[in-house]
């Protein structure tokens, strides 16, 4: 295999780069919560190709307790996000700026 | 000519992956966005079955590609997927200098970065005479016993927050007074 692991390193970082750059420029709280799920899932990339070039099953679990805490915190973020929608009736994060409903 | 094809098909994923990646944050309106975000992650999960993870593959699609994006398509709909007016701003360019800022000392890291790795064992011939999912359920009730427990508890506890903010939501009191 001619790719190494610089490749994976490479597509990694550039993906986990246009999560945190769509996580601060976006208003809409549901796309920040995707941009931190393309940051997870950059990781994860990372963790199974490390995990296949050094014959290793470690980089395996690590990748399915990461989908473990993802899954946790988007049924929690969404929860919030539809309680916020339902005493506020606007949804730009820009005007969420009290904690008091 | 098998390493050629091998290669450029990974990199084809590769590539594909980062376009979606960046049509998730440049879409306008959610709903292309959540699409985006679905493509991204068959990509990965293609990705993931040539590094011989089939198990990981399959849970990819099954939970992120099925489960997750189903929560977020039900939720866009049930708000109503409005556009979003994107205008420049200071905040945005500092967003995007300090991101760049990042990346380019991740590559850095990446490049000067002297850790000796540890290798294990488990080529792919191994793993596809034991099965992927054999050897990670194996590795995981083993060694990983901690971490598994850990990760129940913490569904557990995102479980019992859900039904926390589901319950005892309120109205606010302004409206209550109208």
């Amino acid at each position: 295999m001619t790719l190494g692991n610089e490749f994976v390193l490479i597509i990694s970082a550039t993906i986990f780069c246009i999560g945190a750059v769509g996580f601060l420029i976006r208003k809409n709280p549901l796309i920040m919560l995707m941009s931190v799920e393309l940051m997870l899932n950059s990781v994860n990339f990372l963790l199974i190709g490390y995990s296949s070039f050094l014959k290793s099953l470690d980089g395996q679990i690590f990748a399915l307790v990461i989908m473990t805490v993802a899954a946790a915190e988007v049924v929690v973020g969404l929860a919030i996000i539809l309680t916020i929608f339902r005493t506020r009736h606007d949804l730009n994060v820009d005007h969420i700026n009290v904690l008091k409903g | 000519m098998f390493e050629i094809t091998y290669d450029i098909v990974v990199l084809a994923l590769g590539i594909t992956a980062v376009l979606a990646a960046l049509g998730v944050i440049l879409c306008a309106s959610p709903i292309y966005c959540a699409l985006y975000l679905i493509g991204n992650m068959i990509c990965f999960a293609l990705l993931f079955l040539l590094f011989h993870a089939e198990f990981i593959a399959a849970v990819q699609i099954i939970v992120y590609a099925g489960a997750v994006m189903i929560l977020f398509l039900f939720i866009i709909a049930l708000l109503g997927g409005k556009k979003e007016i994107v205008e420049p701003s200071v905040e945005r360019s500092a967003a995007f200098s300090f991101i760049f800022l990042l990346f380019g000392e991740l590559l850095l890291a990446a490049g000067v970065g002297s850790t000796k790795p540890i290798e294990g064992q488990l080529t792919p011939d191994v793993l596809s005479a034991m099965g992927s999912a054999k050897a990670v359920g194996i590795e995981l009730f083993s060694r990983h016993l901690i971490s598994f427990e850990l990760a129940s508890t913490l569904l557990l506890v995102a479980t019992i927050g859900i039904i926390c903010l589901a319950k005892f939501s309120y109205t606010p009191a302004r409206r209550r007074s109208q």
